[in-house]
């Protein structure tokens, strides 16, 4: 039923990547580049509905992002980039803005998320 | 020293399987060029996979949670420290259990006692256990206090609690509370069995899972017209791919018994989509297809009737809205309705979240989750305090085999803390590694392996989108070993 070859080597890459970890060789995300840098993209963007400080909108319901630390945002920035942040089918807590930000990203206003989350947590302290 | 008949009873069975391939596992192992391999082959001298450079740093290290990541994390430390002074806060007694067996559980294919794993077996000599539960966190005075009012100080705090079953946030279930995974659930099964339900996110409801499917099975075969309904919730979830291997396995089962035409197997998840990765959500889809499941995204399980034997869902969806002058765009409006229907059989998997009592204090986040530095695992505002598993905000980061990943990560991350009050850009940063073995039949397994990139990242160059009985083998029979003896020593 099974080739025992094919057993064979993926029972043994199963165990030397068990054994040695080697199976993941310092995966960097790989480098992206982007069409403006964070500032901008804020800048250009993101400010008309969420503000200069990051204070929203309340005529648009756009909300706040001043009340959270750089590591949730980089958590929610996640979600919305990628329609959630688990697994399987969970599906995304930002049903619209996974929706806006597909088409800002198609407009070209791509970042990353690490970077963004820094850049609004100094603009909300430097406020 | 880690004696455990399953964990032998699993090695000879894999051996017999090898042995039908003509190979020992002695000779695989020798092929494989795997003389270093000392944990595989049952020798107590197993020698340490990436052994981790000795480091003579100190400081008091409390870590919360003996789970999976918890324990491997005071065994790796316990293993690089010249002198450790580590104390682990774990009040389950069989918090070490194999949580990935429980879907296997559930399709009667283990049984309970295969996954059970005690806690007092896996603490590494010299570390401190308090049996006690950690409610209180001071991150600015440096100290937990526990449920029987023991304070303790630390100098680096790992947080490593896993998360809670919120099966109280569906109605219909509000007397079965909140439940972790491991250790004495008789409350939860009771409940369930009260509405008919099913869930093989905790031990003892795994086994009751297996009972309720036997009767569903029985049921089709007695020639009734059958439904079958599988949940996905709204939360982040431990183990994706779980909602969906159960449903496969029930298949198998339905397929054995010669019942499948007569069962009604649908699918019902929160999200869009099957899978965040591409290549493995299609592969999904036309598994589903070849299967015959049925499957309605964006439904998110709200309620059951035991009584009248539905289950309610939350439909939702979005549909173009007005002109958006800033997005430049047509912008879309939320819409949603309540369907209900009704089932036989139904497999619920239910909301996750961090317990309440660390989501909530200094430590915590709006939605409890831990917050940390996604590729430090170091929690972002308190810089001598780590978080992995289940608890940390981590995206796609609740699987073992993620935690297998993070608990080096966090170690090389707290000597270096310990030895400089720094990390370095030089030290391996956590990229997101997840794997889910998601079972597609009783003998296949697709093992879908990704990390940030989003993009698969098989370890073996096979396309890794194709179910194989190799991964099966993996699953069923080395999979637990490998993390009982390995990962548990703080070694793999």
């Amino acid at each position: 039923m099974i080739n025992k070859t094919i057993t064979s080597i993926a029972l043994s890459a199963v165990a030397i990547f068990a054994l040695t970890g080697c199976g993941e060789k310092n995966a960097k995300v790989e480098a992206k580049t982007y069409k403006y840098t964070t500032v901008q993209v804020y800048e250009k963007s993101c400010i008309k509905c969420h503000g200069k400080y990051g204070e929203g909108n309340p005529d648009k319901k756009t909300p706040a992002l001043n009340d959270r630390t750089a590591g949730e945002m980089a958590q929610d920035l996640y979600d919305v980039k990628n329609g959630g942040t688990g697994i399987g089918g969970g599906g995304t807590d930002h049903e619209i803005m996974e929706h806006n930000m597909q088409k800002l990203v198609d407009q070209g206003y791509d970042y990353d998320i690490n970077s963004m989350a820094e850049f609004l947590s100094y603009l909300i302290k430097n406020k | 020293m880690i004696e455990n008949r399953n964990v032998q009873k699993d090695l000879e069975q894999l051996d017999a399987i090898l042995k039908e391939q003509g190979i020992s596992r002695r000779d695989a192992m020798k092929m494989m060029g795997l003389g270093g391999a000392a944990f595989m082959v049952g020798s107590t001298e197993a020698q340490a996979a990436t052994v981790a450079k000795a480091s003579s740093a100190k400081g008091k290290i409390l870590i919360i949670g003996g789970g999976l990541a918890g324990m491997s994390t005071a065994a790796r430390l316990t293993n690089t420290l010249s002198n450790p002074d580590i104390t682990v806060i774990e009040p389950e007694t069989l918090s070490c259990s194999y949580q990935p067996g429980q879907t296997l559980v559930g399709a009667g294919l283990w049984k309970k006692g295969d996954i059970a794993y005690k806690r007092d077996d896996f603490v590494p000599s010299g570390v401190k256990i308090v049996k006690e539960k950690a409610v209180e966190f001071d991150p600015e005075n440096n100290t937990v206090t526990t449920d029987k009012g023991t304070k303790i100080s630390y100098d680096y705090l790992v947080v490593a609690a896993g998360l809670k079953l919120n099966y109280a946030a569906i109605k219909g279930l509000e007397e079965a509370g909140e439940a972790y995974s491991s250790g004495d659930n008789k409350k939860l099964v009771d409940v369930l069995n009260s509405v008919g339900a099913s869930s093989i996110y905790t031990a003892d409801s795994a086994e009751a899972t297996w009972a309720n499917m036997e009767k569903f099975i029985a049921s089709a075969k007695s020639g009734k017209k059958v439904k079958g309904l599988f949940t996905h919730p709204n939360t982040p979830i431990k183990c994706g791919g779980a909602p969906k291997k159960i449903m496969y396995l029930a298949n198998s089962r339905l397929e054995e018994a010669g019942a499948r035409n007569n069962a009604d197997l649908h699918f019902y998840p929160n999200g869009g989509g099957m899978f965040g990765v591409k290549e493995y959500h299609n592969a999904i889809v036309d598994q589903f297809k070849a299967r015959n499941f049925k499957w309605s995204y964006k439904h998110n399980l709200i309620a059951i009737d035991g009584e009248n034997k539905t289950a309610t869902f939350n439909h939702h969806w979005t549909e173009k809205g007005a002109w958006d002058e800033d997005l430049e765009e047509y912008g879309v409006e939320l819409k949603s309705e309540e369907i209900t229907v009704p089932y036989d059989f139904i497999h619920i998997t239910p909301p996750m979240k961090a317990p309440d009592e660390i989501g909530n204090s200094k430590i915590g986040s709006s939605k409890g989750w831990i917050p940390v530095k996604k590729e430090t695992l170091q929690h972002v505002k308190f810089k001598n305090v780590f978080a992995l598993g289940d608890i940390a905000a981590v995206p796609m980061g609740k699987t073992g085999g993620s935690a297998r990943k993070q608990y080096k990560v966090v170690v090389d991350n707290l000597i270096s803390m310990m030895e400089s009050g720094k990390i370095p850009k030089t030290n391996k940063e956590y990229a997101g590694y997840t794997v889910c073995p998601l079972i597609t039949s009783i003998g296949t397994v697709m093992l879908a392996e990704f990390n940030w990139t989003k993009k698969p990242t098989p370890m073996v160059p096979l396309d890794p989108t194709q179910e194989r009985y190799i991964w099966w083998l993996l699953k069923f029979y080395l999979l637990k070993p490998m993390t009982i003896h390995g990962m548990l020593a703080g070694k793999a």
